[in-house]
């Protein structure tokens, strides 16, 4: 990659993020206050109301809820990066690669801060550091692979299509219930829990909830098997992006 | 005669006319041919809807010809353009640094000329704020100055000559001519032809999408003015 396009890209983080800060009274504390306020909403709902899980049900939901909203912003907000940029993409000549990847490393950087403010709690809360904690480097490279790959394939289509944003958000609403995020899947009768397993984010998932809750190592073979699944899902996303990217230019705004 | 920087041959573009499914395509270019050479002042006329400005954005490079050929020998084009990815809530500082990324300079260089900007943009203390709080003239201020420093070999002005108040546009459009002089190879869109004539030795005359003519300037001019009395044109 050229020196310059490196340059754009970190500077464009950095000004994403800057500029993410001054939009509101707040800044930065909205970074934690959000999802902690939807942590807070769903264990209220399930652990409170419904009293549908038993005790470690709070780590449960506080890990499974920060990487996926790590994913779901990757994948919103690095997949609408092109169409909402068109009107730059008219006028210079740059590649257009450079928005959703922006958006995925400001979301990146988000994730770990509050991902350093998560493993804080677990600690207050009883689950200590241990060494399997070697592998989340490994499980959260593949994570932001399968992401971002999702992410460009979303990326390339909505320009084409815009009408495609009212379905994704709820999609990925879909795909949030079926991957373990907020209730266990053992709780699902058998055949349909072995179909839902096959979904990569819930691989993902309890990766590294096995890390972080149980000292656990990754099932390795499963998370080789997700790595080939987004290696995949990424050539293709970065392909499509690349061989539509003559036409963003022509697009209306 | 040195050998040309870019070349068009019967190039054509078109667009979706609208975003439906199957709706049809309107070539906004059909037919142009032309060449730029090394040092040339290129002026492109042609009335309103002629093609002017997609043309110039083919020659950036930003739109790629769904016909025909484009030759470009190792040459950076850039598209002169104002206030290219400012943000509301970042600095005056911050957009320039932006901008001038986008326009293909290194970061050392934009903040090597960040004073200069600021001078030129008169902007004083409010550099450091938000460009949320500027006034349309204020930022167009900072784009220009910005714009400016963009060093391709071939720059691309699309009738953005003078923007501001009427001092800002005097000190502005000398700013231009200046870098125009100084032997930069330049296209020039404009619908003002005092400037035209004033800045440009070449002319290239598009209508609907075709190009007309192109050669020395007074001989283009003779021709365009020709048409423009007589439309149904005795050529």
């Amino acid at each position: 990659m050229p020196q310059h396009l490196l340059e754009l890209i970190l500077f464009s983080t950095y000004a994403e993020l800057r500029a993410e800060r001054s939009r509101s009274y707040l800044g930065l504390i909205w970074w934690v206050a959000e999802p902690a306020m939807m942590m807070a909403a769903f264990w209220l709902v399930f652990d409170v109301i419904l009293k549908t899980s038993g005790p470690g049900y709070l780590p449960f939901l506080l890990v499974g809820l920060t990487v996926w909203q790590w994913m779901k912003s990757c994948i919103t907000h690095g997949g609408y990066a092109i169409w909402t940029n068109l009107g730059l993409i008219r006028q210079a000549r740059l590649p257009v690669l450079v928005f959703p990847f922006v958006q995925m490393l400001a979301d990146t950087i988000k994730f770990l801060f509050i991902f350093a403010l998560l493993l804080v709690i677990l600690w207050g809360i009883g689950y200590p550091p241990n060494l399997s904690y070697l592998a989340l480097p490994v499980v959260f490279s593949v994570t932001l692979l399968f992401a971002a790959g999702v992410g460009f394939l979303v990326a390339a289509i909505v320009p084409l299509i815009p009408d495609l944003r009212f379905v994704i958000e709820q999609v990925l609403t879909v795909v949030m219930f079926l991957s373990g995020v907020v209730f266990a899947l053992d709780s699902v009768p058998s055949p349909l829990r072995e179909v839902i397993a096959l979904n990569p984010v819930a691989t993902l998932l309890d990766a590294t909830r096995g890390i972080l809750m149980h000292a656990q190592w990754p099932d390795w073979p499963a998370l080789l098997k997700v790595c080939i699944i987004s290696a995949i899902v990424f050539a293709i996303g970065i392909g499509v992006v690349r061989q539509l990217a003559p036409r963003y230019p022509k697009l209306a705004v | 005669m040195n050998a040309p920087l870019i070349e068009l041959e019967h190039v054509g573009v078109a667009f979706s006319a609208q975003r439906r499914v199957g709706s049809g395509k309107f070539w906004a270019l059909e037919d142009v041919s032309m060449s730029l050479r090394q040092g040339e002042r290129l002026g492109v006329i042609g009335r309103n809807g002629a093609g002017k400005s997609t043309l110039l954005r083919v020659l950036a490079g930003i739109l790629r010809p769904d016909r025909g050929q484009i030759r470009r020998g190792r040459v950076s084009c850039q598209l002169l353009s104002l206030a290219l990815g400012f943000t509301p809530y970042l600095s005056g500082r911050d957009n320039a640094i932006l901008s001038g990324l986008m326009i293909g300079l290194r970061q050392r260089d934009i903040v090597a000329r960040l004073p200069a900007i600021k001078e030129f943009s008169e902007l004083g203390d409010f550099f450091e704020q938000p460009i949320a709080s500027y006034s349309s003239g204020m930022v167009m201020r900072l784009g220009f100055s910005v714009a400016i420093q963009a060093e391709p070999d071939v720059l691309l002005i699309d009738e953005v000559l003078a923007v501001g108040d009427a001092e800002f546009q005097e000190k502005s459009g000398a700013a231009l001519r200046e870098r125009m002089r100084q032997g930069h190879t330049v296209v020039l869109v404009s619908h003002d032809e005092t400037q035209v004539s004033a800045l440009c030795d070449r002319l290239l005359w598009i209508e609907h999408g075709r190009s007309v003519r192109e050669g020395p300037r007074d001989e283009v001019f003779a021709a365009y003015h020709e048409e423009l009395v007589h439309p149904d044109g005795a050529t």
